[in-house]
């Protein structure tokens, strides 16, 4: 039998033959995805080192459960969920121990976001896309946790809101309100980050 | 071997006692809910037309650390729900309630005042007890949900 | 525009709003200049967004980072015993003892509870959640009652004072 030449493998590939205990074809599938899977810890986690910590947990869990991936979604996809529920269990251990600030339980259930102007001007406008892509994620770091999670969850993972409130165990409704809440936020700091080089 | 082959024997008959005279909930795990909305004050004199609550509810909500010597039922609603299963009612105008019905006699309690949610509760509820979400309402009055499993 | 409204074009936005409903909130933007701008901002947000990754690496080599997942997958791996040759008759017998042991505490049990029935209450575990940062969980295992005291000010309403037109209609 030919040997998997593994730099040139479907995904596909490499899953059957990592589920048959071929580590060297893990390995490839960790190298293919690593940076996507980390990148997804760190949009959630905003931490570089908990982001790692998060990514190789996720890969760990990924070879204990590799039986289990049936193809129903790309493997990518597979793993990606994986990363996800274990950022959000972290999440759920960190509020626990930390207190909300005032100001997030007003933007919570105040209803701030109702009274934030309509920002008009449209943020991609003028901007070359290195620096669009940092002042994105300079105004997702301002934003809480719970209120990132969500837009992650459904601008980038592009999950439906039931899907999200699964995930985060709280209702649709909250889902939805969170998600307002930082589109508006979001777009409110991207106009004044805009507006402070002008 | 004797000893342990009647001692497996005793086992089986256990098994049998268990399957039909224990199950509280029913064989495909559905579950039906009762929900009250009640009102609580020390006003003796209310209007007349407003129902008091089941003795034995007012008496335990008497000996709680509840000050109000008066409760009333305002609302009830009895829902039967699957497993897993989650419905959401409206126990008054402002006051809506989501349950899901949860394995293992769980189940989850969320409770929205003007469409804000304002607390979720995952717990096991058991027949037999309550779980009782309260406040503030006017005049020193207050208004409670409480929630019990029926069968 | 009322919170409801915003949220439902927020769904609308989102594609995630029935049909019919859909149709009214179309027609409800072509004539209304706020929603419309709403509409707009929701969508110069998304565009931002969209293909926003952040270009981030992995701050560790491909060898060390995967150095550390196989140390793990190592160290996780079950230990397998090699497997022993019985027979049937044996395995079996090696069981039958305890196994009635463990029948004769169950029955005992069962026993226990029929007798006492209702009259134990376990504790209940509770996870709350609570999104009002002054509420109270309290525990009254006598009354078989668990309450939840929310400090939200009577002002807020949470639940009317009653009166007939705060109740569903039946």
């Amino acid at each position: 039998m030919a040997e998997l030449a593994y730099s040139s493998a479907e995904d596909a590939a490499l899953v059957r033959a990592a589920q048959k205990g071929d580590t060297d074809a893990f390995e490839e599938l960790v190298a293919r995805h690593r940076d996507k899977i980390y990148a997804r810890a760190f949009s959630m986690m905003r931490n570089e080192d908990e982001a790692v910590d998060l990514s190789q947990e996720a890969w760990v869990k990924g070879w204990q459960r590799l039986a289990q991936f049936q193809g129903d979604s790309s493997f990518a996809t597979w793993i990606t969920r994986i990363v996800i529920n274990l950022c959000l269990d972290e999440l759920r251990k960190q509020k626990r121990r930390r207190t909300e600030s005032i100001e997030g339980m007003d933007e919570e259930t105040g209803g701030v976001e109702r009274q934030m102007p309509v920002v008009t001007t449209n943020p991609t406008e003028r901007l070359e896309r290195g620096e669009l892509r940092q002042r994105i994620d300079r105004a997702l770091g301002q934003l809480s946790h719970e209120h990132r999670t969500v837009l992650v969850l459904h601008e980038f993972e592009e999950m439906e809101y039931k899907e999200i409130a699964k995930a985060m165990d709280c209702s649709i409704g909250t889902v939805m309100s969170r998600l307002f809440y930082a589109r508006r936020k979001l777009a409110s700091l991207l106009a004044d980050l805009k507006n402070e080089n002008d | 071997m004797r000893l342990g082959l009647i001692c497996l024997c005793l086992f089986f008959v256990a098994a049998l006692m268990l399957s039909t005279g224990s199950a509280r909930a029913q064989s495909d795990g559905s579950a039906t809910f009762e929900a009250l909305l009640v009102w609580g004050t020390n006003d003796a004199k209310t209007d007349p037309k407003f129902k008091p609550a089941d003795p034995a509810l007012a008496e335990k909500l008497k000996k709680s650390p509840f000050k109000w010597e008066h409760y009333f039922e305002m609302h009830r609603e009895n829902v039967k729900l699957k497993l897993n299963e989650e419905q959401t009612i409206k126990m008054s105008r402002n006051c809506v309630i989501s349950l899901t019905n949860l394995k293992d006699n769980q189940i989850k309690f969320e409770l929205f005042g003007k469409g804000t949610l304002a607390n979720t509760v995952t717990q096991s509820l058991p027949k037999g007890q309550l779980l009782v979400t309260g406040g503030d309402a006017e005049n020193s009055t207050a208004w409670f949900v409480v929630l019990r499993r029926v069968e | 525009m009322t919170e409801e409204q915003q949220l439902k074009l927020q769904t609308f936005f989102d594609k995630e709003l029935p049909e019919k409903e859909a149709r009214e909130i179309a027609s409800w933007l072509a004539r209304d200049a706020d929603a419309t701008a709403l509409h707009a901002e929701l969508r110069n947000t998304r565009q931002a967004l969209k293909g926003f990754e952040p270009e981030l690496k992995v701050p560790e080599s491909r060898e060390f980072y995967w150095s550390k997942i196989k140390r793990e997958i190592e160290r996780s791996a079950p230990a397998r015993a090699p497997a022993e040759q019985v027979s049937l008759f044996t395995s079996l017998r090696r069981f039958l003892l305890p196994l009635g042991a463990v029948a004769t505490l169950a029955l005992v049990g069962i026993i226990t509870l029929h007798q006492f029935g209702g009259g134990v209450v376990r504790p209940v575990p509770v996870n709350a959640i609570l999104a009002d940062a002054g509420a109270f969980t309290y525990r009254d295992e006598s009354q078989g009652m668990t309450v939840v005291w929310l400090s939200y000010p009577a002002e807020k309403k949470l639940a009317d004072s009653p009166s007939p037109d705060t109740l569903p209609a039946k």
